[in-house]
């Protein structure tokens, strides 16, 4: 029998959620895997039914930006529910570390014009919320 | 104000911990030169590598590199590690953090900017030495094998970068700056594809630097348990519990293990305080699970729990 591929993602998506229901391989025993005490502090319920979601939606964004469906489910494969709900929102405009800028000269100059503009705080030790 | 900038002290040794060398230079790094827009595998291979991984950059480009963003995202690079049996670990925003890894012996990659606000110039790099002497900081960057680079030039385009620095760590290795907390999110992500050895190993790092931490022998129990070591999983949930007695997935976890070894009634003695109204799911349904299984097996099996339950408790 040939399964169409909206069959072939449904199967996909359906192996991926019971993979991640949080039980382990073992037949009839429910061992709590440890990603799931750790997320309680990262409102862990909602994780679950919003990462089902996101996995279409990311599935659906990186076809359309030109990748292959198979290198895609790869990708998809390897991250957890909150990095795929981060990779959602992050596809289109998240900074995407590329190149070194080609005139390197020109950085003095906005390396100047930061330290005037008030970068100095960039010296404490604290990080910024990324 | 330019004064004021000038008066600063020096970065690095202001930032180095105390005994920590004053100059370091990881010179065995591989070097990856970049190709057009493909910082990204590249300085991932170049810790990966440098982590005993067999890799290289156009094997990474199917997981990290975005065709149409002509880049890499920072969440992607932080996951990729994992795919190739490693944790990554992303550190806290401070140069000290950087500095401690590289003492340690530890390449770090950090994203830079290097535009403007308006016109952001992204770029993935690793850091690969300091010097406090001359306060420079040595990279490997785009097709540069070493380039160096004053501290204070690296911290004004690491912060516009968002301060994004990450280690690549070996199973059973913590990084020099890590936080428990930070370390146990880390090995609970690579307990998901990892194989129960990996995974043991990382937890096993985690019992011995943090051992008050409970989510560190949960995850080493559990790791035992997936490779059939079942007296040796009861042990480290008791551990856990010890730890910290309301861990509901360590006696979760501890009352399954009973049960798979034949001791159905201390596993009901375990499940017991747990008041599961009160839980979350998919937590939730799982305790109950557990709960169902055990009170059947309660059932059916004699009176009293074989002796040698009771060397688990």
């Amino acid at each position: 029998m040939k399964l169409s591929p909206w069959r072939k993602c449904a199967i996909g998506i359906l192996s991926v959620a019971l993979i991640n229901m949080g039980v382990s391989g073992v037949a009839s025993a429910t061992i709590v895997d440890t990603a799931t005490l750790v997320a309680v502090d990262r409102e862990a319920d909602l994780n679950l039914v919003r990462g089902q979601l996101d996995r279409a939606d990311v599935r659906a964004q990186m076809e359309k930006m030109g990748m292959d469906a198979s290198a895609v489910d790869r990708r998809i494969a390897n991250l957890n529910d909150r990095e795929l709900h981060r990779l959602a929102a992050d596809l289109q405009n998240a900074p995407a570390g590329g190149d070194v800028l080609a005139v390197i000269g020109a950085v003095f100059v906005v390396l100047l014009i930061l330290e005037l503009v008030g970068v100095i705080d960039i010296f404490k030790k604290t990080a910024p919320a990324h | 104000m330019l004064s004021a900038c000038v008066a600063r002290g020096p970065l690095i040794a202001d930032s180095l911990a105390p005994g920590a060398r004053a100059s370091i230079d990881l010179d065995a790094t591989p070097f990856f030169p970049q190709e057009k827009h493909r910082c990204g595998p590249a300085a991932l291979a170049t810790v990966l590598v440098a982590s005993s991984v067999s890799v290289n950059p156009e094997a990474l480009d199917p997981l990290v590199y975005i065709p149409a963003r002509r880049g890499s995202l920072q969440v992607e690079m932080q996951a990729a590690p994992r795919a190739f049996g490693r944790l990554s670990y992303v550190l806290s925003g401070d140069l000290d953090s950087i500095l401690a890894e590289l003492d340690a012996g530890r390449p770090v990659l950090v994203l830079h900017n290097y535009g403007l606000p308006f016109l952001p110039r992204w770029h993935y790099a690793v850091a690969i030495g300091y010097d406090a002497a001359s306060d420079q900081m040595t990279l490997r960057s785009g097709v540069t094998r070493v380039q160096r680079m004053s501290a204070r030039h690296f911290m004004v385009w690491w912060h516009n970068g968002g301060r994004l620095a990450m280690v690549v760590l070996r199973p059973g290795e913590t990084a020099a700056s890590a936080n428990a907390k930070l370390y146990l999110e880390a090995a609970a992500d690579f307990e998901r594809v990892a194989s129960p050895e990996e995974s043991r190993l990382a937890f096993d790092a985690a019992v011995q630097r943090w051992p008050s931490e409970a989510v560190g022998w949960v995850g080493r129990g559990t790791a035992e348990y997936r490779s059939g070591e079942l007296t040796a999983a009861a042990k480290d949930y008791a551990a856990a519990l010890r730890v910290d007695v309301t861990s509901v997935g360590a006696r979760n976890n501890f009352a399954q293990t009973l049960l798979d070894l034949g001791c159905p009634r201390s596993a009901h003695e375990q499940l017991q305080p747990i008041e599961t109204d009160n839980l979350e799911s998919p937590l939730r349904e799982m305790v109950l699970d557990t709960r169902r299984r055990v009170e059947a097996a309660s059932h059916t099996s004699p009176e009293a729990d074989p002796k040698s339950c009771a060397l688990t408790n």
